[in-house]
């Protein structure tokens, strides 16, 4: 490896505004990056790790301000380039990829054509025909489905997925020395994002680029950077190589971060138990389908299966866990469980009751004991109303308190959800998310809810955040006997939260089981892909070379015969190809959708919570 | 394709209930309203048995759903009927004749009045659009790129003056200034190419402030658009991304309002100015006929402005559709 | 710009509705605003109490005084500021009661149509389905006639009075309230507060009338002080045509036609009174360019 440096980094500092009121957003930053390899920069939210990547391509726009430093690239200072030598320098010799693939090309004009104007922006030389060969060869090798039709596609016919290799393919089409890439998997899926980061690995030992890699997940970093730079506040309070910051970190800040990753196997007690009350909510052979218009064809509807035959139950002081991946059908079905639009068949009891069977005054009192709560913190409680007001709306609509009573019952459930009765008459401008989130929760709370959905309630929040409201999930769990169901993506969350956890894919259960079992002992492939893909500093007992998945799921209007999952499954049998796997009981509460046994998946990895050590070793065997 | 086809299938078939169901609020208007045209035609000379005669030849005494019938049938047969005042030699001849009045065929063909006048409108609407766009169209992009500087402010100012001028009195301060005054231009009537110039001023100062605006918002909105900063990133030129992509984006909303907002306005500008200027289009023709009560020549025009609105918003939607594919219909 | 929203502490920003607060703030800091406000005021004052106390005399026909030329001519003279028409009326007073006609039109006619026109769109939007469908196919008929010919026709074959007019004008500019409302309804329909308030059981009714009307109707009421002025206007061009507000009660129309036949004389006749109509007519569309610009940028986040 070279030793002169790509690109170094002296004393950068930026500041929000100008004069007195600037704000320093990065001071004093300082760092070099080595030919050919990948610089980790991880930073949490507002550390300024946006603006260090950008400033990087020297995209500082007003009201930022760069107010010392040099950005030394190949002996040239691209702070004080004139433009139009930073312009032969962009997207030609360094790339960039930003966190948000989905806004980043014109949503008009056919994806591969986007790339194509840039690549022969680049080569003016280049035929068309040649730069349409190139890019297309391109989009095949980062394993684009049908790349030769794909090219003609627009950006909202890619999933996130398939639009953030369509980034890659922009940046690398034109073979840069540096690719900057800021955050690129955090809008992603895991499974996908784990693809992403594999692809951006593989490319990088192909081309010798080097990578300056964003990003405020640990994990993701460890995973693919061989130095890291940590950033706090705007200053960078360590840089180490990969291997010894996670077994030595010097700084607080880092070991406090490290800490802070959630841990699904190693150092997890007292997962929650299940329950044997009676059913609260029983939900049979649930199903919706949605009709959109083929613009490839006259008058011809697609159907798109959303949910398709969904049963569990809950049981009363219980939490469920339901999780899967973006388009799994988790929001349908939430849609459906709030009663906002009835299953096309299929019945959702409550008490046992069945709730499409209610109307009037029956519906609304079922509503009141059966709450839901959004994941936007920001767009679900209006704005121009007082804090107070928003939390008695329910109680106003149920007519179940008036006058001073009202106020009382409302002051007393926003002390219930630590919120300082003092905000009954502010308006909800300048609460924090999880303040507003807790706006939410009394709202709910207030009219007394046996049954609570939270629909990726905590998505929005920070670690710090979850956690405190977690805690007060259990204690209202506690205290009132609420049965809560999770709706989710984040295994983190559920591996804490839940008694019991169901796994969706494709609008289906494919696996439903006590806490420990989903955890230590799936039987579902998809599941094990799951746990193999997400990011954490601990050893995995599923490795992702036994389960990486190819491609994304099917989308629900072409749903395979057989096995939904068996267009993406490494492990799969003939009987897959035409056999649909019902959902059967493997031992007590736990069943999956599987053809294969236990014995035909790889075997966990050997480990034993609680032996010290053991973490490391397996680190190192990765 | 199938889209295409679809689309046209659908519009059409819509746009064609649309124009019917136009034509008729408008022809049931026309004969619930008070002023007899028998009275007009007839001129107030004229016996009762006379009125109610040629009441009776025109079909004006038969209940509404009748006359609109007949009269739809009469336009499957390419007939919209014929003037009740005008003569085939033009000039109005309401008022003067005798009891007996004359047959209706020697009265003109709507069908004619409108062929001959619809030149003269086209000519004025081409000259105003045009001058109108020569100014907002540059303005309203350089307003829109940059969202503080003197582009913008010119943009503000320029808009607000003009649309705070009413069409009436800035054709008759154009007459003044540019006409009577001065003698530079003619004004009044038509007889040869100059006649156009103030008539398309008026016109143009009628729609630059509502192109100007719609311009500049929508070349603003895609500006921000995260696509456009990113596109420099990725190596291409702030020129390339504003003509290729931030313009064909912004043409989406145009489009839109042009069809909702700006045929409208152009064609009520149009009837306002041709007025003014005893300019002798489609407009001069309405509003003499509306105080002649000369229902066909009416109907008529309204039967044609409506459909050539709602064929251009089919186009509109059409083009919006092809540019932008995440629009449905 | 997206990068100003990643920076921490101003990103817990005071979302929302307290925008509207800040656009207005934001306009008011500007000086045009103050300006055009100031100029509005005025006039508004001298449209309301100026007709009141010589009503009167702005019909009051005194022949010994026509085609008198504005004070700031020659042969000007008080007590008429702006002098008088062809038959010796007070050309100010007639501007001021013309003027306080058109305004009085113009508001009553945009606060119609958008109370008629949102609430048509909200429910339309909030509804779908076949009410949508249809409400929207109303509006299509509605606005593939063209305003002038609508009321040509309705104007035309009546006696015109201000009931009429604003009828007319109602009739005609409901529609595009409706279109916008509905879409914005139909947008604001899929986010969360929506589904939150139906969730704790919240009528229909009470999300249109309490969630949803509040969120969408101030952009759009910023978009109507400017038809205010575009109705003022179409009350000047059916004036002109005469089919507005018939003699002797004076509005900018009939002044403007009247003076036409003496334009080369009296050309002050059409003209000045024409510019206390623009000028007004400008203070009202700068207020409502400001508070759209204002509007952008706080959205923007600009400021």
């Amino acid at each position: 490896m070279g030793t002169e440096p790509l690109l170094t980094v002296e004393n950068l500092s930026i500041c929000l505004g100008t004069g007195d009121g600037a704000r320093a957003l990065l001071s004093n930053i300082t760092f070099a990056v080595k030919p050919k390899s990948v610089l980790g920069i991880i930073g949490e939210s507002g550390s300024g790790k946006t603006l260090l990547s950008r400033a990087l391509v020297n995209w500082v726009r007003a009201p930022l301000q760069v107010t010392a430093g040099k950005v030394i690239y190949q002996g040239l200072d691209l702070l004080a380039l004139p433009e139009t030598q930073m312009a032969r320098l962009r997207g030609r010799e360094i790339a960039y990829i930003g966190a948000n693939p989905t806004t980043a090309l014109d949503p008009t004009v056919p994806v591969g054509h986007q790339i194509e104007e840039k690549l022969r922006t680049i080569e003016p030389g280049l035929s068309g025909q040649e730069a349409r060969k190139r890019v297309i060869a391109m989009l095949d090798a980062v394993r684009i489905p049908s790349a030769r039709s794909r090219f003609d596609e627009y950006p909202f016919q890619f999933s996130g997925g398939m639009m953030q290799r369509a980034m890659i393919v922009d940046a690398l089409i034109s073979n840069p020395k540096l690719l900057v890439a800021d955050n690129i998997t955090q809008p992603l899926d895991v499974t996908v994002a784990a693809q992403i980061l594999r692809l951006l690995r593989d490319l990088q030992r192909d081309f010798g680029t080097s990578i300056v890699f964003v990003s405020s997940s640990f994990g993701t970093i460890v995973d693919i950077a061989d130095e890291v730079v940590v950033l706090d506040k705007g200053k960078i309070v360590e840089a180490q190589d990969t291997g010894r910051i996670q077994k030595s970190p010097d700084h607080p800040y880092t070991r406090e971060l490290l800490a802070k990753v959630p841990r699904l196997w190693h150092g997890v007690s007292g997962v929650p138990q299940v329950h044997v009350e009676p059913v609260v909510l029983s939900v049979r052979d649930v199903a919706k389908t949605y009709e959109v218009k083929d613009r490839a064809s006259l008058f011809k509807k697609n159907r798109v299966q959303a949910v398709r035959g969904v049963s569990f139950e809950v049981r009363r002081g219980e939490s469920l866990g339901l999780i899967g991946e973006s388009g799994c059908g988790k929001s349908t079905l939430s849609r459906l469980l709030s009663s906002l639009e009835p299953p096309d068949r299929g019945a959702i009891e409550v008490n046992g009751v069945d709730v499409a069977t209610l109307h009037g005054d029956a519906l609304l009192s079922m509503r009141r004991r059966f709450q839901l709560l959004l994941q936007d913190p920001y767009n679900s409680i209006p704005s121009h109303v007082s804090i107070g007001t928003t939390i008695a709306e329910p109680l106003r609509i149920h007519r179940l308190a008036s006058g001073n009573g009202l106020r009382e019952r409302v002051c007393a459930v926003m002390q219930e959800v630590g919120l300082s009765p003092d905000l009954y008459d502010a308006l909800p401008v300048g609460l924090s998310a999880g303040q507003r989130q807790r706006v939410n929760i009394a709202r709910a709370m207030v009219l007394e809810p046996s049954v609570l959905i939270l629909d990726e309630t905590l998505s929005a929040l920070d670690q710090v955040e979850q956690a405190k409201l977690l805690d007060l999930f259990d204690n209202l769990q506690r205290k009132h006997g609420i049965t809560y169901l999770y709706i989710s993506h984040d295994l983190a969350m559920v591996r804490r939260a839940c008694a019991r956890i169901a796994v969706m894919y494709l609008g289906k259960i494919v696996e439903i089981g006590d806490n420990e079992t989903i955890f230590d002992e799936p039987a579902h492939p998809y599941t094990r892909t799951l746990l193999s893909s997400v990011s954490t500093v601990e050893a995995k007992p599923f490795l992702p070379k036994d389960y990486l998945l190819e491609g994304e799921p099917p989308d629900p209007i072409h749903i395979p015969e057989g096995c939904s999952f068996r267009s993406r499954c490494p492990f799969v049998i003939e009987t897959c190809r035409s056999v649909e796997p019902p959902l059967s009981t493997r031992a007590g509460t736990s069943a999956a959708a599987c053809h294969l046994g236990l014995e035909r998946l790889p075997m966990p990895s050997v480990m034993t919570p609680g032996r010290p050590g053991s973490d490391l070793k397996q680190m190192d065997s990765l | 394709m199938a889209f295409a086809l679809e689309f046209f299938l659908r519009r059409i078939s819509q746009g064609v209930l649309i124009v019917l169901a136009v034509a008729f609020v408008i022809f049931a208007l026309l004969r619930i309203a008070p002023g007899d045209p028998i009275r007009i035609i007839l001129g107030p000379m004229a016996t009762p048995s006379a009125m109610e005669e040629t009441a009776e030849r025109f079909g004006l005494r038969d209940p509404i759903p009748v006359q609109f019938l007949r009269y739809l049938g009469d336009i499957a047969k390419g007939d919209f009927g014929n003037s009740f005042i005008r003569g085939k030699q033009g000039g109005t001849t309401g008022g003067s004749q005798d009891a007996a009045g004359s047959p209706p065929v020697e009265r003109a063909a709507v069908i004619e009045l409108i062929a001959k006048a619809l030149p003269y409108t086209l000519l004025l609407a081409a000259c105003g659009f045009l001058l109108a766009c020569l100014v907002s169209i540059p303005l309203g992009i350089m307003a829109g790129v940059r969202n503080n500087g003197w582009p913008q402010k010119v943009a503000l100012y320029l808009s607000s003056l003009l649309v705070s001028l009413p069409n009436v009195w800035v054709g008759i301060v154009l007459i003044y200034l540019l006409s009577a005054r001065t003698g530079w231009l003619p004004a009044i009537g038509y007889r040869h190419i100059g006649y156009v110039i103030i008539p398309a001023i008026v016109v143009a100062i009628e729609l630059a402030p509502v192109m100007i605006r719609s311009i500049s918002v929508a070349v603003a909105t895609n500006v921000q658009d995260p696509f456009y900063e990113i596109g420099q990133v990725r190596g291409l030129s702030a020129r390339a991304m504003l003509f290729r992509h931030v313009l064909r984006n912004a043409a989406v909303p145009l489009l839109n309002s042009f069809g909702a907002q700006m045929i409208g306005m152009l064609l009520g500008g149009l009837f306002v100015v041709e007025y003014i200027f005893s300019f002798p289009g489609i407009g001069l023709l309405t509003i003499n006929a509306v105080f002649q009560r000369d229902f066909p020549v009416i109907q008529t025009v309204a039967i044609f402005a409506s459909t050539v609105l709602v064929f251009i918003n089919i186009a509109v939607d059409f083009a919006s559709t092809t540019i932008d594919r995440r629009l449905k219909f | 710009m997206a990068i100003i929203s990643s920076i921490p502490q101003s990103s817990a920003p005071a979302r929302s509705q307290s925008v509207n607060a800040r656009i207005l703030r934001l306009a008011w800091r500007s000086p045009e605003m103050k300006v055009a406000s100031a100029l509005f005021l005025a006039l508004c004052l001298l449209t309301l109490f100026g007709p009141f106390i010589i009503d009167a005399s702005a019909t009051k026909i005194s022949v010994a005084d026509k085609f008198l030329p504005p004070i700031f001519m020659d042969g000007g003279r008080l007590p008429y500021f702006l002098g008088t028409d062809q038959l010796g009326r007070d050309l100010l007073l007639r501007s001021l009661v013309g003027l306080r006609n058109a305004f009085l039109i113009g508001v009553v006619s945009v606060i119609l149509m958008f109370a008629l026109g949102c609430a048509i769109g909200i429910f339309s939007g909030y509804r779908g389905g076949w009410t949508d469908v249809v409400l929207m196919r109303i509006t299509d008929i509605q606005m593939s006639i063209p305003v002038i010919i609508l009321a040509i026709t309705i104007l035309g074959m009546s006696r015109p009075n201000p009931f009429t007019i604003v009828a007319v004008l109602v009739l005609s500019g409901w529609p595009i309230y409706a279109r916008v409302a509905r879409s914005v309804t139909l947008a604001e329909r899929q986010k969360e507060y929506v589904r939150a308030a139906r969730i704790i059981g919240a009528s229909d009714l009470r999300i249109m009338i309490r969630h949803i009307a509040p969120s969408i109707l101030p952009p759009i009421a910023f978009v109507a002080v400017l038809d205010v002025a575009r109705m003022m206007i179409f009350e000047a061009i059916f004036g002109f045509i005469g089919i507005g507000i018939q003699p002797p009660t004076p509005t900018f129309g009939t002044i403007i036609s009247g003076g036409t036949q003496y334009l080369l004389n009296a050309w002050w006749i059409t003209i000045v009174p024409g510019c206390l109509l623009a000028l007004s007519l400008g203070s009202l569309n700068l207020i409502g360019g400001v508070l759209e610009r204002s509007r952008n940028l706080v959205l923007q986040g600009a400021a």
